[in-house]
Order: structure tokens, then C-alpha cells, then sequence
């Protein structure tokens, strides 16, 4: 049995990260042209390494900055507000209904629906008081509940999150923002409550007596919660 | 089963809580309760700062740039020489706009974008240049030059709306990008 569940966990997470990295492959192959993102690290490094915060002037051709711009923006000498061109509104354009940032999105609100109802669907506590010692107790039941499908399913889509995160922004994390910016709080703040699931499932699933473990599903659900709403 | 109940009444209360907020301004207490996506840049909502800025180029929203920025940068000296053009206006108009640009500024905002602009801003000089962020420069990184500078329909990063097709409400995520003479392309 516990091979099974172990089996079916890895298999989902083979899976999920096959569907991920195709999605990813996917969009890199519609764009040879464009630098892969190996090079943007090289070079991103490279750059940062000899350049202070918003200096005053970029002269690398890696940057399409307002050094290389002045003379579109700032027009011919003399030149008045009045014979600068005007920008034009942009065309109409449809955004596409999913993408792999959306999925992102849409795995994430639903890992929290899903934890939500994982906690309506909990069992009732069988004993409260006078209980008989837990050997006399029926057997208890970590599989083949609505409760307990839920919470896989729960883990299994903050997983999905997670991963498709890192695919889908890996470019929004940087090691030299500081600890405050959003997309870091949310990235480690995501991360932290998809554990706290999984370990609280693992917890449990592998219990053959009562044990606790709500805290701290719930407390990875809410933790998840606060990671969505800081980049909302 | 009274569990399950408490759980019910606790989302009923936030959602009533949240129903209450919907409205509120953009304080901490506002933005906690509120489930409107404020994952961009807050679009400009006074009409006179979007007419005098947008006369000569796209009205930036005061969230892509600090305060400090828009101190420096609104203020009758600097309008006289604004990135080389004459931009002078009356005093007046100056301080309407010179308000609404600081009271909105990035690192007054709880909107994702400015809090991310406002955090890399706070230390160091005041950025004069939407473009010198490095969250913006970084951003726009992977574009060859070709597609902004030697793009017709493009020609500089400052022309935001060329490519970011709802900046004007601002919102900038990479969903609403199409790249004049470069249909279908994606980072």
C-alpha cells in the first residue's frame, strides 16, 4: 500500500514536471532567434557584477537604456513639446486566455480552493472523551476518503505551483533585490506552505494512529494564501 | 461538525470584511482586504495630469517612479530642461500635477509593480529615468535591439504603450505584449 501511494506521488510529479517542461519547450521553440536562458544568466551576471544600483548613465549594449535613447528621446536641439512626435495607442491586441503565467495563477487559487475544502471535508473526531486506547480504536482510514483524496490532490497541485512558478517567472527573482520585494516573498512564502502541505499529508498518511496534522496543513494553506495576495 | 461551521463563518466574515474594503483607499488595511487583482501599476485617474503629461508623450503613472523622482523631476527648474524640451507650466497646473505624481508615486503605492520599483529605488539617487530602473531595464533585457530601437512602430523603450497594449490602465504583465512588426513573439 505504502508503495503504491509512494509510486502514484512520484509518477504524478514525473508527470507534472514532463507537462511543465513541454510547456516551457514549447514557448522556447517558437523563438530560436531570442537568447536561450542560460545566456541571459551569463550575461546578466557579467553585468551586474561591475555595475552599481540605477547608475547614472549605461553604456553596455546589453541594456537598451536611456543612454542609448536620448536622441529619440530627448529630440534635436530646440526642439518643443509641441513638435515631438506623439505616441500613437498601441494596436488591438487580445491577450491570450492561457499562458503559462496563467497557470501559474490558476494552479495556485486552486491549491487553496482545494486546501480549503480538504479542511470541510475533514472527519469528525470518532471519541472525545472516556476514549478507549487507540488498539481497541477502529482502524483509521489515510486513503479512499473524499478528505484525504482532497489533501493529495492539494499537495500535488502545490507542487504543480510551485513548479510552474520557477518556470514561468524565473526571471522575476533576483539575488541582489532586496529581501522585501514582492515576487521573493512570494516565491519563498509559496514554497514554505507547499511543504508545510506536503509534509503534513506525508504526516499523516503514513499514521496508523491519530495524529496532528491539520496546524500544519492549515498553516501551509495560509501561508500559500499570503504568498498569492502580496503579488495579487 | 461545529468545525466545519466556524470554518464557514470565518470565510462569510472575510468576504463581508473584503466587501466593505472593495471601495477603500490604497492604505495597508485596504489592500489586505482586497481582492481586486493590484498586481500592476495604478492607472492615472486625474484628468489633468493625463492631459498636460499626455500632450507630449505617454502620461507615465506616478507608481513606476518614487517620489524622490517626482520631486526632482516636477518642479519649474527641471520642467524648463525636461530631458531637453521645454515643458514649462504655470504654477498652478505644476502643483496639481506635482501633487498627484508624489502622492502616488511608487513607494506610495500598494500596487505589485511600484512596491517592487519603490524597494529597489530606496537607496541610492533618485532615478530620472523610468527606463534606469533596473527592474524595468531588466525587464526588457531579452529584446534585441532591433525590436525596440530599430523597430518603426517601436523606436525607443520610452514608448510604452507601443508595445503594452493596456499600459494606459496600467497594466504591463507580459500577457498584453505584442511587439508592433513582430506578431507572435513571446519572451
Amino acid at each position: 500500500m505504502k508503495c503504491r501511494f509512494k509510486f502514484r506521488n512520484i509518477a504524478a510529479s514525473i508527470c507534472l514536471m514532463t507537462l511543465s517542461g513541454m510547456v516551457y519547450a514549447d514557448d522556447a521553440a517558437a523563438n530560436l532567434a531570442l537568447p536561450t536562458a542560460a545566456s541571459f544568466y551569463s550575461r546578466n551576471f557579467q553585468t551586474f557584477k561591475s555595475r552599481s544600483f540605477n547608475p547614472p548613465a549605461f553604456n553596455s549594449t546589453t541594456y537598451l537604456l536611456a543612454a542609448n535613447e536620448s536622441e529619440i528621446v530627448e529630440g534635436p536641439v530646440g526642439a518643443t513639446s509641441a513638435n515631438i512626435e506623439t505616441v500613437t495607442p498601441a494596436a488591438q491586441f487580445k491577450p491570450p486566455l492561457l499562458s503559462g503565467r496563467k497557470i501559474h495563477q490558476y494552479l495556485g487559487l486552486g491549491t487553496v480552493m482545494l486546501a480549503g475544502l480538504t479542511v470541510l471535508a475533514a472527519p469528525e473526531e470518532a471519541c472525545e472523551q472516556n476514549c478507549p486506547p487507540p488498539s481497541q480504536q477502529p482502524p483509521r482510514q489515510t486513503s479512499g476518503t473524499t478528505h484525504t483524496r482532497l489533501a493529495r490532490a492539494t499537495a500535488v497541485m502545490a507542487v504543480a505551483t510551485v513548479m510552474t512558478g520557477l518556470v514561468f517567472h524565473w526571471n522575476d527573482i533576483h539575488w541582489e533585490d532586496p529581501f522585501t520585494d514582492p515576487d521573493k516573498l512570494h516565491a519563498r512564502l509559496a514554497t514554505t506552505g507547499a511543504l508545510l502541505m506536503l509534509y503534513a499529508v506525508n504526516k499523516s498518511a503514513h499514521s496508523t494512529e491519530p495524529t496532528s496534522h491539520a496546524g500544519i496543513a492549515e498553516l501551509g494553506a495560509v501561508t500559500m494564501v499570503v504568498a498569492i495576495k502580496l503579488t495579487w | 461538525m461545529q468545525r466545519k461551521w466556524k470554518v464557514v463563518a470565518l470565510l462569510a466574515a472575510a468576504l463581508s470584511l473584503v466587501s466593505a474594503y472593495a471601495g477603500a483607499e490604497e492604505d495597508f488595511v485596504g489592500w489586505l482586504l482586497n481582492f481586486q487583482r493590484q498586481k500592476n501599476v495604478k492607472p492615472v485617474s486625474d484628468k489633468q495630469y493625463q492631459d498636460e503629461c499626455g500632450e507630449c508623450h505617454f502620461a507615465y503613472q506616478p507608481g513606476l517612479l518614487p517620489a524622490k523622482s517626482w520631486e526632482a523631476l516636477l518642479n519649474a527648474d527641471a520642467l524648463r530642461k525636461h530631458f531637453g524640451v521645454d515643458a514649462e507650466l504655470d504654477n498652478d497646473t505644476l502643483k496639481v500635477i506635482h501633487d498627484y505624481a508624489v502622492d502616488n508615486a511608487a513607494d506610495k503605492s500598494w500596487h505589485k509593480r511600484s512596491r517592487k520599483i519603490a524597494v529597489a529605488t530606496e537607496e541610492g539617487p533618485a532615478p530620472l529615468r523610468i527606463t534606469e530602473l533596473r527592474y524595468i531595464s531588466r525587464k526588457h533585457h531579452d529584446i534585441p535591439e532591433k525590436m525596440i530601437k530599430g523597430n518603426k512602430g517601436v523606436k525607443s523603450l520610452s514608448f510604452c504603450d507601443k508595445c503594452h497594449t493596456q499600459a494606459a490602465d496600467g497594466v504591463y504583465d507580459m500577457d498584453t505584449v505584442a511587439i508592433p512588426n513582430y506578431p507572435g513573439w513571446d519572451d
